[in-house]
């Protein structure tokens, strides 16, 4: 009998592909350069302290580079990053899957995470400071404030999105809640946990440079901080164009990480959930 | 053999909603080796049924037996095939068929080994490794029902399988469902909303009423059998003919009875003339 | 996530009747609240525990806490604090929000400038803002309420841009073309498919942008201008009144979820037509 073979939406296949990304990247590259070009071009004309142009920012850039001072306060600042971002990965997915499962849990806690997802994160760095003192634990306790909740939020959204025909059929097939949460669950959440995370993780970048900032002790923030107390703007904007170029490469970290495990989602589906990128808050 | 005797369901209040009679007094016997379809209009409960003839669903009232022994849950001698096919989208199909021999704990290779059988059995052979994404809706499906044959139950159970595909791929799949059922002769609950889909495929017609849901006819098919080879000729005979033009009868006159006593509160509302 | 009712093993053996129920143990066993206020006393008794027996300077008890909220609502410094901050906040979030929207329709109507203006939108949305504080007060002043506004706009801006053209894009163009089939111009077009289409989206752009105000007024008066509410954290963290400055963040937080569910009341009632918000937080 006949096999009607049609193909539908393609997934994309993991790993790296070339033509793809340049393709992608071109437009993006040459929006970037216009800007640049733009800055350049205002800056000289409207001359002030306070705005720099790039040129001048790219100089002072090099320097700081070559005093050793970037270098430095990159490594404490990737440092704080990821280990504060694990942190928040692994307590914010897990207390997000307890949540999504059990309903007595997310009633107890959805109002608190709610409130702390609404409330300005940095008003609690002074609690840390108060219990940690001048030092990376208290930086620490700032990322995680600011990336878990949307972690959690994201994640309990992604167990109770699984669709109930997948588990029951699983439990048509007598799956114990073990192999169900397993075998269904977890693999139908996990594009969604990744939003999360992805979000978490711009969110853990913001968190890494104001708790720097507040803390002022080390890092990239406190590099800012002290910059800014010397009236030096070329310096400032040189931190600030070192901390997006790690942002944007921590969180494409994330959607490769994301695409590897996850590469079964028809592209329909991906361009959806590249729509919900647009509030990390 | 299933024996299903005074069966009830009313689903409780829930919000705003009032509670809901889905079935009352439902009686069916099904005998081992027959093929039935179970026919009614939207809402009437068929799908609860079939849910609880699985063991997904409880009940409120009245008794379902499978071989003699009451039913408590889902069991290696019923498997479901879905309207909605509910393959894993991140598994191969390879992994999908293999699903149920999985979570039972078959080794890989005896799973995979059985899976091939039946991903041949349903003309897949070649897509072994595609993920469901790549598949069109009709070749999804046999994927589901190659899944439900691999753990070998003796009650298929299908939940208007065929429903979300379009029509051609509707008719293909009921030849091949035909031909698949003539080899391995599986008792079959099959739930329908088409006429010509239940004389076409079915041993015996259940005609349920609207909601609250009860058998109100069991038709008898005596079309000959095996049929896969005729389908053409089964469609184009009178026998064929008659057979769903009575059911049509039948259902139109249910709905239709629903739609007069609606109509007729609202007019005696109307002040007289 | 079970999709079969508790009484699942109980009445699929067939029949029996319910026994009656004591219905106040089933409504607080079943109450979000419950569960909500043991959480809270939980927290509150470790908390209460911890820092009675750390006995750390900036560290109040939590009864502590309490008392230092009722001594701040009662002081009109207080409330100067507050009115100060919140100038910022209301200047910011308005210009924000008149500027956002037009700037997010505009990019969603004008699709030829998107590849230019998608890379900015994503680094906007990943930058922490806060670095700019320097920046800021070189151009505005230490102690302007310019520098002030400026970084709430910053903050509040792209959310709103960003949601603002998702909500235009998701219209469904299905009904575009119905009322170009029934002769509507662009203009109508816009005012009776697009904006009332786009509302739920914009509305949530909005909310995420209050939050984001927030954030940023709380944030520079924490990291450099010392007045408002940050002023007071600052102040009391200094004076080590820790109740104090644990009851100014209480506040805070009470303030922002205050704003955000004023936000959310007008969303229902602009635009109740939408169950789901159409971008994940």
């Amino acid at each position: 009998m006949s096999s009607v073979a049609v193909e539908v939406s393609r997934p994309h296949p993991p790993g790296f592909d070339g033509r793809r990304f340049a393709s992608n990247a071109a437009p993006a590259a040459i929006a970037l350069a216009i800007g640049v070009a733009l800055w350049e071009t205002a800056a000289r004309i409207w001359d002030q302290p306070f705005f720099p142009p790039f040129s001048a920012v790219v100089e002072r850039l090099a320097e700081l580079t070559a005093e050793g001072k970037i270098l430095t306060s990159l490594v404490g600042s990737l440092s704080n990053l990821v280990m504060g971002f694990a942190i928040s990965a692994v307590v914010g997915v897990g207390l997000g899957m307890l949540m999504g499962a059990y309903r007595k849990v997310e009633m107890a806690l959805d109002i608190y995470v709610y409130a702390m997802l609404t409330a300005p994160s940095l008003v609690f760095a002074p609690i840390f400071f108060a219990i940690f003192g001048l030092g990376r634990a208290s930086i620490l306790g700032v990322i995680i404030v600011y990336s878990m909740f949307i972690i959690i939020i994201n994640t309990v959204s992604a167990i109770r999105g699984v669709s109930p025909a997948l588990i029951e059929m699983g439990r048509s097939y007598c799956a114990s809640e073990r192999q169900l949460f397993f075998k269904i669950i977890l693999p139908a959440a996990l594009p969604l946990i990744f939003a999360g995370l992805r979000l978490g993780m711009g969110r853990a970048v913001k968190g890494t440079i104001n708790g720097e900032m507040f803390i002022s002790a080390v890092g990239l923030g406190a590099v800012v901080i002290s910059a800014g107390r010397r009236f030096d703007a070329a310096a400032v904007l040189a931190v600030l164009l070192v901390i997006i170029i790690v942002a944007l490469i921590a969180i494409k970290l994330v959607q490769i990480v994301d695409a590897r495990l996850t590469g079964w989602l028809p592209s329909t589906a991906r361009q959806g959930r590249a729509g919900r990128a647009a509030a990390p808050g | 053999m299933i024996e299903i005797t005074g069966l009830a369901k009313t689903f409780p209040a829930r919000g705003s909603n009032a509670p809901v009679d889905a079935l009352k007094d439902v009686n069916l016997t099904v005998q081992d080796g027959e093929f039935l379809t179970i026919l009614g209009p939207s809402g009437c409960g068929k799908t609860t049924l079939l849910r609880m003839i699985a063991g997904l669903l409880p009940w409120d009232d009245g008794e379902i037996l499978v071989n003699g022994r009451p039913v408590t849950g889902p069991g290696p001698e019923r498997a479901l095939v879905f309207q909605s096919f509910a393959l894993l989208p991140w598994a191969t199909i390879l992994d999908n068929v293999a699903f149920g021999l999985e979570l039972r704990g078959v080794v890989k290779a005896k799973r995979y080994e059985r899976a091939a059988e039946l991903i041949d059995l349903v003309g897949l052979t070649g897509f072994e490794s595609r993920l469901p994404g790549q598949l069109s809706g009709g070749m999804q499906q046999r994927v589901g029902l190659a899944r439900a044959l691999a753990v070998d139950p003796k009650i298929l159970l299908m939940d208007e399988p065929f429903g979300a595909l379009d029509e051609q791929t509707r008719r293909l799949l009921q030849e091949e469902l035909l031909q698949i059922w003539e080899a391995t002769r599986k008792t079959v609950i099959f739930i329908t909303h088409s006429m010509e889909e239940a004389v076409l495929l079915g041993d015996r017609v259940a005609l349920m009423s609207p909601r609250p849901g009860r058998i109100v006819d069991l038709v008898a098919v005596p079309l000959p059998r095996p049929r896969a080879a005729t389908v053409d000729a089964i469609e184009g005979s009178a026998e064929f003919a008659k057979l769903t033009a009575g059911l049509w009868r039948q259902l139109r006159e249910m709905q239709l009875f629903r739609r007069h006593s609606a109509q007729g509160r609202h007019r005696s509302s109307e002040p007289a003339a | 996530m079970s999709s079969v009712p508790s009484s699942h093993s109980r009445s699929l053996t067939g029949g029996g009747i319910r026994p009656p129920s004591f219905a106040l143990r089933d409504h607080v066993l079943g109450s979000a609240w419950t569960y909500r206020l043991l959480v809270l006393a939980l927290v509150g008794g470790a908390w209460e525990f911890y820092a009675s027996t750390a006995k750390l300077l900036l560290v109040p008890t939590f009864t502590g806490t309490i008392r230092g909220i009722g001594q701040l609502i009662v002081d009109p410094k207080v409330w100067t604090a507050f009115l100060i901050s919140n100038q910022s906040l209301f200047v910011g979030f308005g210009i924000a929000v008149a500027l956002g929207i037009p700037l997010g329709l505009a990019a969603a109507r004008y699709r030829r400038i998107e590849g230019f203006v998608d890379p900015y939108l994503s680094i906007l949305l990943v930058t922490p803002m806060a670095a700019l504080i320097p920046i800021l007060i070189m151009a505005f002043g230490v102690t302007s309420l310019a520098a002030r506004v400026f970084l709430v706009v910053v903050f509040a801006i792209p959310v709103v841009i960003v949601n603002s053209r998702a909500g235009v894009r998701q219209v469904d163009p299905e009904l575009i073309e119905m009322a170009t089939s029934y002769g509507a111009r662009e203009r109508e077009i816009w005012r009776k498919i697009l904006l009332p289409g786009a509302l739920p989206a914009i509305m949530t752009g909005v909310r995420l942008g209050l939050g984001r105000a927030v954030t940023g007024m709380v944030i520079i008066e924490l990291l450099m201008i010392a007045v408002g509410i940050g002023g007071l954290i600052l102040n009391f963290q200094g004076k080590f009144q820790a109740g104090l400055l644990y009851g100014v963040i209480v506040l805070v937080v009470i303030e922002a979820l205050l704003l955000v569910s004023l936000v959310r009341a007008i969303e229902h009632r602009v635009a109740p037509w939408t169950s789901q918000t159409v971008l994940r937080e």
